[in-house]
C-alpha cells in the first residue's frame, strides 16, 4: 500500500478544515488535506447568510463582543460553555480583517467598509454577507488561498476508511483514492476531523448529499465519544418539497412566516423576536400549527417576501429568490415561498475543548460541524456556523502547531491492512442486504422519532430499530465490483458511518429527561437546570452506547428563562 | 411591408452577395427593405471588446436612425450585427454606471436615444412576419432531394436571454427556412458551435481550423451543401472553402450559400442572380438546381 | 397530490471493462423532482452501480456537471419534468472535453490546471494585512468582483468551449473570469503581472458567447475576457497574437474613426501583410468574390457625430 508522510493530515476541505491547515501550513509544518470532494463542493458552500461579527470600528455602537456572546449563551439555552462563546466573539473581527485580505468580496457600505444585517437571536446587527452564497464565497477564498503554499497537498476525491492508531497516539489515516480504488496509508501524528455534519440521516435536511458523518463514525470506531450527540437543529425554512435552505437571510432582510389564514403566527410564540426567534423556536412553533390544522395542504407553511419589492429581493435575496423559481416553480415577488422545517445542522460532535483538542486520543483534533466545541450548546444561532468553523478552524490549527512543534511522526504502520480488509469485507461479499434499503429505513426512523418534538416511546422505538439496523448492516454486501471510481463502495462505508452516528444519537436523546434547546420532549417540557445544565459524552464501545458527562463551563451568565 | 433595414459592412463589403440575394427574396415577397439613413458600423466583435461605451453609443446610434425613420424594428442578415445591436441595448438597460457614460456620448454626438427599437435578424422577419406557408406559397423550384446542413453559429442564438428568439440549445429556424424551399434539413452536431471568423484577426490557425470542423461535421452528417445566417460566417465559411481545403488537405469542398441565397434558389432565381459563388454555383448546376 | 408520471431515464454508462454503453431506467417524477433527486432514486432503489458526482442539490457546489439531453447543465439545477421530451425521455451523458472515468463522472484534472495557473488568489498589501490601512472597497467594485468569482468550479464552460478542444494555449472561459475577478479587485498588488498572463490567451477566445449561455451561475466569462482584452493597449508585453490582435483593432477602431464603417480590404492589408493578403486574393479569385473585395461602400456622412462618439480615447 501507498505510504505517505505528513506533519498533519486534516479531514475535510470545507472551511474549518481549510482554515486549520492554512494555519498549519503558514507555520511550515506539511498538511495533507484529504476530502471526498474536490473542496469547493464541501458543505460550507451552502452556508447562505452570512458571517456574524464583532468589528471594531464597524459595528453597531452600542454593541459590544460580551452582548455577542451573551446572545449565544442565551440562544444555545445555556448548554454553551461560556468561555468558548467569549472567544468566538472576541475573535471575530479578527476573522472578517483576515478574510479581508484573503480576497473575500463581501457586500459593502457605501463608504467602502464591510456591511451587516441582522440575523435571528442578534441584539445587534452582526452578520456580514457576500449576496446569499456567503459560505460559497468564503470557501472560494479559503481554498484559493490554501492552494498558494507548496506545503499543503490535497488529495481530493479520496474517501477515509479508519484512523490509524499507534497505541493511544493518533499515527495518521488509511483512505482510497476513489478514482483508482487504491487505499493509501497518509501518516501523521496529528489529525484535525472537519469532515462536517450528518444531514442525510434525516429523510428531510438542507444538507448536502454528501453529508453523512463520516468524521464521526472514524472517531466513534477509534474510542473517540461525541459531545451532545442529541442535539439537532432544524431549520424553519426549508423549501417545500425539495429540502433546499431558504435562508435565515430571508426572514432577516423583512420575510414573515404566515399560516394558511394569512397569520403572522409567530407573534403568538415570540412576541418580540417574531420570525427571528431562534431557529428551535420558529421549527416547533411551525410544526404546532401545522399539527393544528392551519398549514397547507401537503405540509408546509407560507414565507412571504413579496411586500419587501422586486428589486431588494433580486438584490439581496438572489439565492432564495432562484431557489423558488427553479424548484418550487414560485416567483417569489408574487407569491409566498412553500416552506416547512428540516434537519439543518448538528450541534454535537467530536469532543474537543476550547483549543480544538480532543483528550481521549493523543493528536486527535476536530473543527467546525464536526466538532463540539461547545460554542452553539443546544441551539446554534444563525450566521454562527461559519464563524465557527473559521475561529475555531484558526484556533485548532494554533494549537496544532503547538503540539507539531513538541512531538514527533512514531514509527510503526501496525492496524493498516485490518482497515482496509474491513472495508472491502463490504464488497467481497456475494449477497446480503443492501446499503440503500437500510439507509432509507434510517433515514425514516430518525425523522420520525429523533425529529422535532421527541418523547420516551419514540426514542425507545428508534434505538431499537436502528440497533436492528446496524445488526443487518454487517451483512451489508456491494454489487458494483469494478475497480474505477466504484461509488456502491463508498455509499456502503458512509451508510455504516451514519449508523453508527444514528444510535449514539438516539440513545443520547432518550438519556437527557428535559427540553432544551432544539432538543423537545413532549414527556419533559421543561428545562431542567438542576440535573442537566451539563454535557452529553457518548461513546461507541462495540453495541453498546456509553454516555458520561462534562460540566457546562459557565463564566459570566446564570441560566435565565429564554424568552423571545 | 415596410420593414428598416441594417446591411452592416460585411454585406456591402466582400460578403455583397448576402445583400443583393437578401433584397432579391425581400422584393419578392413584398417586404419593401428601408436602408438605415446613414447607418455607422456596429463595431460587434471588436469594439465591445476595446471600450464598451463607444460599442454601446455606435450601436444606438443605429437605433435612433432607425426610429427617426418611424419604425420600431431594424432587421439585419447578419448575426454579428444583430448580436451588436442586441447586447448594447442589454448592457444600457442593466448597467446603470455604462448607461451614464453612454448618455453623456450621445449627448455630445446630439443623439437622442430614447428606446423602443428592436434589432432582429431577417430570418426572424420572414418568419414572423412573412411566414413560412406564405413563403413556400413563392416557391418555384423546389428543391427535392437535396440535404441541407442547417448551420447557426454563435452570434444569433446566444446569450439566448439577450437574443430571444429560440432556444440557443435546440434552434429551429433556419431548418424551418431549408423545409420551406422543399430541400431536407440535415442538423448536425456543430451547428450552433462557432466557425471560427472571430479569431480570424488574432489567432488565425484556430480560426480555420474551426471552420474546417464545421464543415466536415455537415458532411460526415450527410449534407450536400450548407446553408447558414450571417455575413461574417460567409466571409469565413464559404470565401475560405479553397484555403480550408488546401491548409487541411481535403479532398472535397462544401458547397455553402447564405440562408436567401437558397430561399432565392427555390424562388427561381440563378445562381448568378444571387450572387453565389463558382464553387457552389457550379454544385447547383450538376445537381440540376440551376 | 402532486401528480407523478413515470419517465424514462436513458444513462451512457462506462467503465473500464465494458467500455460505453447506454443504460435505461423506469423512474416516478413529479412537477419537484430535481436530476439529482432522479440519480439517487436511481441509486439507492434500482442500480447501485450508477456513478455521478452530486453534493448540495442547490446549484452552489458545481459537482453534477453532466449532459442532458445534450445539453451541457446542472443535474440538481435540472427538473425532470423539463428535462423530458415528448416520449416522457431524457437522455444523460457524461460531460464533453473531460476524459470519462466512470458513468456521469469525468476527470477534471484538466479544468482545475486552468484554474490553478491564474494564480486565484488575493495578493494583498502588507500594510492591509498588519492592519495600518484599512482596504475599502465600493459597492459597484464589489459587484463586479463578486460577478466573476461567483463561479463554482463546475467545468460546464470549459466542456462546451470549442476554443478550448482546439488550443492548448487557452485558459478557458472559467480561468479568465477568475483571472479578471483578480484584475479588477483594488485589494490586489499583482494586476500587472495578472494581466501578463491572461492577455495572450485573451485573444484565443472566439466570443461565441457558448460560456455565457451555458453558465449556470451567469458568470459570463465572455464578458471577463472582452474586459481584459480591453487592457491590451496599456500592456507592455506583446506575443505573436497579440501583435496581429493590436494591428487588426486599431485599425478597425481608425477605419470607423474615418468613414464611419469597416473597410474590409484595407483591414485585411493592414492586419495580415502584402503576401498574404495577396495570397487570400488568390482564393477569392476562384472562388470569383474578387469583385466584392474591391466594392467600395459609402461612409457615414455625418462623420461629426461617429467622432464624438468615438472621440474621447478611454
Amino acid at each position: 500500500m501507498e505510504k505517505k508522510e505528513y506533519d498533519a493530515v486534516v479531514l475535510g476541505g470545507g472551511l474549518a478544515g481549510l482554515m486549520a491547515a492554512n494555519n498549519v501550513a503558514d507555520a511550515g509544518f506539511k498538511v495533507a488535506v484529504v476530502s471526498k470532494v474536490f473542496p469547493t463542493r464541501s458543505h460550507s458552500a451552502a452556508a447562505e447568510g452570512g458571517i456574524a461579527a464583532y468589528v471594531d470600528g464597524n459595528s453597531d455602537p452600542n454593541d459590544d463582543p460580551e452582548f455577542m456572546s451573551y446572545d449565544e449563551v442565551k440562544g444555545g439555552d445555556y448548554l454553551v460553555d461560556q468561555n468558548a462563546a467569549e472567544l468566538l466573539s472576541r475573535d471575530s473581527g479578527e476573522i472578517v480583517h483576515i478574510l479581508d485580505t484573503w480576497g473575500a468580496p463581501f457586500n459593502r457600505q457605501p463608504d467602502g467598509r464591510i456591511a451587516l444585517r441582522y440575523f435571528g437571536g442578534q441584539t445587534y446587527p452582526r452578520t456580514r454577507f457576500v449576496a446569499d452564497k456567503t459560505g460559497m464565497a468564503l470557501l472560494h477564498t479559503l481554498f484559493q488561498h490554501a492552494t498558494g503554499f507548496d506545503n499543503i497537498d490535497f488529495y481530493n476525491e479520496y474517501y477515509v476508511l479508519d484512523i490509524v492508531k499507534d497505541g493511544n497516539n493518533v499515527n495518521g489515516l488509511v483512505a482510497m483514492e476513489m478514482k483508482t480504488m487504491d487505499p493509501i496509508f497518509l501518516k501523521s501524528r496529528a489529525l484535525l476531523i472537519a469532515s462536517g455534519g450528518l444531514g442525510m440521516i434525516y429523510q428531510h435536511t438542507t444538507n448536502s448529499y454528501i453529508n453523512t458523518g463520516d468524521g464521526y463514525g472514524i472517531a466513534l470506531r477509534s474510542g473517540v465519544p461525541l459531545k451532545d450527540p442529541e442535539f439537532v437543529q432544524f431549520h424553519p425554512t426549508g423549501l417545500y418539497p425539495s429540502d433546499i435552505l431558504i435562508s435565515e437571510a430571508a426572514r432577516a432582510e423583512g420575510g414573515i412566516l404566515k399560516n394558511n389564514k394569512g397569520e403572522r403566527f409567530m407573534a403568538k410564540y415570540a412576541p418580540h423576536k417574531f420570525d427571528l426567534a431562534p431557529r428551535d423556536i420558529v421549527s416547533r412553533s411551525m410544526t404546532i400549527e401545522m399539527r393544528e390544522g392551519r398549514g397547507f395542504e401537503g405540509g408546509y407553511l407560507g414565507l412571504d417576501l413579496t411586500h419587501l419589492g422586486r428589486e431588494y429581493i433580486l438584490e439581496r435575496l438572489t439565492l432564495a429568490y432562484d431557489a423558488a423559481k427553479t424548484f418550487a416553480n414560485v416567483d417569489a415577488t408574487k407569491e409566498m415561498i412553500p416552506v416547512r422545517p428540516a434537519q439543518h445542522y448538528f450541534m454535537g460532535g467530536i469532543d474537543v475543548d476550547i483549543t480544538g483538542v480532543n483528550s481521549d486520543l493523543n493528536g486527535l483534533f476536530a473543527a467546525g460541524e464536526a466538532a463540539c466545541v461547545s460554542v452553539h450548546g443546544a441551539n446554534r444561532l444563525g450566521s454562527n456556523s461559519l464563524l465557527e468553523t473559521l475561529v475555531y478552524g484558526k484556533e485548532t490549527g494554533k494549537t496544532m502547531v503547538d503540539f507539531l512543534k513538541k512531538h514527533k511522526n512514531v514509527e510503526s504502520s501496525d492496524g493498516v491492512d485490518t482497515i482496509v480488509d474491513n472495508a472491502y469485507s463490504y464488497i467481497k461479499r456475494e449477497t446480503g442486504e443492501h446499503f440503500g434499503t437500510l439507509l432509507n429505513e434510517l433515514r425514516d426512523v430518525m425523522w420520525e422519532n429523533v425529529g422535532i418534538f421527541r418523547d420516551e416511546k419514540k426514542l425507545t422505538e428508534a434505538v431499537k430499530q436502528i440497533n436492528s439496523i446496524r445488526k443487518r448492516s454487517i451483512n451489508m454486501y456491494v454489487t458494483d465490483k469494478t475497480t474505477n471510481y466504484n461509488t456502491e463502495v463508498f455509499n456502503a462505508l458512509e451508510t455504516r458511518n451514519m449508523i453508527d452516528c444514528s444510535i449514539v444519537m438516539a440513545t443520547a436523546a432518550l438519556n437527557r429527561t428535559e427540553t432544551r434547546g432544539a432538543h423537545f420532549r413532549d414527556d419533559y417540557p421543561t428545562r431542567d437546570d438542576d440535573n442537566w445544565m451539563k454535557h452529553s459524552i457518548a461513546y461507541l464501545n462495540g453495541d453498546a452506547v456509553e454516555i458520561k458527562y462534562k460540566p457546562v463551563i459557565v463564566t459570566k451568565w446564570k441560566p435565565e428563562p429564554r424568552v423571545y | 411591408m415596410k420593414v428598416a433595414y441594417y446591411p452592416g459592412c460585411a454585406s456591402h463589403g466582400i460578403a455583397k452577395d448576402v445583400d443583393i440575394a437578401t433584397q432579391l427574396i425581400a422584393k419578392d415577397l413584398d417586404l419593401q427593405l428601408m436602408e438605415v439613413d446613414d447607418w455607422n458600423c456596429c463595431g460587434g466583435g471588436f469594439m465591445d471588446d476595446k471600450n464598451e461605451e463607444i460599442h454601446t453609443s455606435l450601436n444606438l446610434r443605429n437605433l435612433t436612425k432607425v426610429k427617426e425613420m418611424g419604425y420600431d424594428k431594424m432587421a439585419t442578415p447578419c448575426s454579428v450585427c444583430l448580436n451588436s445591436h442586441k447586447i448594447a441595448v442589454d448592457k444600457y438597460d442593466n448597467d446603470p454606471d455604462l448607461k451614464e457614460n453612454v448618455d453623456k456620448k450621445l449627448e455630445k454626438a446630439h443623439i437622442e436615444y430614447d428606446g423602443g427599437v428592436d434589432s432582429e435578424h431577417f430570418i426572424w422577419v420572414l418568419i414572423k412576419d412573412v411566414g413560412i406557408e406564405n413563403i413556400q406559397k413563392h416557391v418555384k423550384k423546389p428543391l427535392k432531394d437535396i440535404k441541407i446542413g442547417t448551420y447557426y453559429g454563435c452570434q444569433l442564438l446566444r446569450p439566448s436571454n439577450v437574443m430571444g428568439f429560440e432556444s440557443a440549445h435546440d434552434p429551429h429556424s433556419v431548418m424551418d427556412l431549408v423545409a420551406a424551399t422543399g430541400a431536407t434539413p440535415v442538423s448536425f452536431p456543430l451547428k450552433a458551435s462557432c466557425c471560427g471568423f472571430p479569431l480570424m484577426g488574432s489567432n488565425p490557425p484556430v480560426g480555420l481550423k474551426m471552420a474546417n470542423n464545421i464543415l466536415s461535421d455537415a458532411r460526415n452528417n450527410g449534407a450536400d451543401m450548407m446553408v447558414h445566417p450571417c455575413s461574417l460566417c460567409h466571409l469565413q465559411l464559404d470565401v475560405t472553402q479553397l484555403k480550408i481545403k488546401d491548409q487541411f488537405k481535403q479532398d472535397w469542398t462544401m458547397p455553402i450559400v447564405y440562408i436567401t441565397q437558397l430561399i432565392g434558389l427555390a424562388f427561381g432565381h440563378s445562381p448568378e442572380e444571387l450572387g453565389i459563388g463558382k464553387l457552389t454555383a457550379k454544385y447547383l448546376r450538376e445537381r440540376g438546381f440551376a | 397530490m402532486v401528480e407523478e408520471k413515470e419517465i424514462t431515464v436513458n444513462v451512457k454508462k462506462y467503465d473500464k471493462e465494458k467500455g460505453e454503453y447506454w443504460k435505461s431506467y423506469k423512474v416516478q417524477a413529479d412537477r419537484y423532482t430535481q436530476m439529482t433527486e432522479v440519480l439517487r432514486k436511481i441509486k439507492t432503489e434500482q442500480d447501485p452501480t450508477l456513478s455521478y458526482r452530486a453534493s448540495c442539490h442547490m446549484a452552489v457546489c458545481g459537482s453534477c456537471s453532466m449532459k442532458i439531453n445534450g445539453e451541457p447543465r446542472l443535474a440538481c439545477k435540472t427538473m425532470a419534468f423539463t428535462a423530458i421530451n415528448e416520449k416522457n425521455e431524457v437522455n444523460l451523458e457524461s460531460m464533453d472535453y473531460y476524459q470519462e472515468v466512470r458513468d456521469l463522472i469525468p476527470d477534471m484534472d484538466t479544468f482545475y490546471d486552468r484554474m490553478y495557473k491564474v494564480e486565484p488568489r488575493l495578493y494583498a498589501d502588507q500594510t492591509v494585512i498588519s492592519g495600518e490601512n484599512d482596504e475599502r472597497m465600493t459597492p459597484s467594485e464589489q459587484k463586479e468582483v463578486w460577478k466573476f468569482e461567483e463561479c463554482i468550479w463546475c467545468g460546464l464552460c470549459v466542456s462546451a468551449c470549442p476554443s478550448v478542444k482546439e488550443d492548448e494555449k487557452f485558459l478557458g472561459p472559467a480561468a479568465h473570469a477568475k483571472g479578471y475577478r483578480f484584475m479588477a479587485d483594488g485589494r490586489d498588488t499583482k494586476k500587472e503581472e495578472r494581466i501578463g498572463i491572461l492577455m495572450d490567451s485573451a485573444w484565443r477566445c472566439t466570443s461565441c458567447y457558448m460560456c455565457y449561455e451555458v453558465c449556470p451561475q451567469d458568470v459570463q466569462p465572455v464578458i471577463a475576457i472582452k474586459k481584459t482584452k480591453a487592457y491590451v493597449d496599456e500592456f507592455p508585453g506583446t506575443t505573436e497574437l497579440i501583435t496581429m490582435a493590436r494591428k487588426h483593432d486599431s485599425t478597425i477602431a481608425e477605419s470607423i474613426g474615418e468613414s464611419g464603417k469597416i473597410k474590409e480590404s484595407k483591414l485585411y492589408l493592414k492586419t495580415f501583410g502584402y503576401v498574404a493578403a495577396m495570397k487570400d486574393m488568390m482564393y477569392m479569385m476562384k472562388e470569383g468574390k474578387i469583385k466584392y473585395a474591391m466594392a467600395k461602400d459609402t461612409d457615414v456622412k455625418n462623420m461629426d457625430e461617429i467622432k464624438k462618439i468615438m472621440g474621447d480615447k478611454k
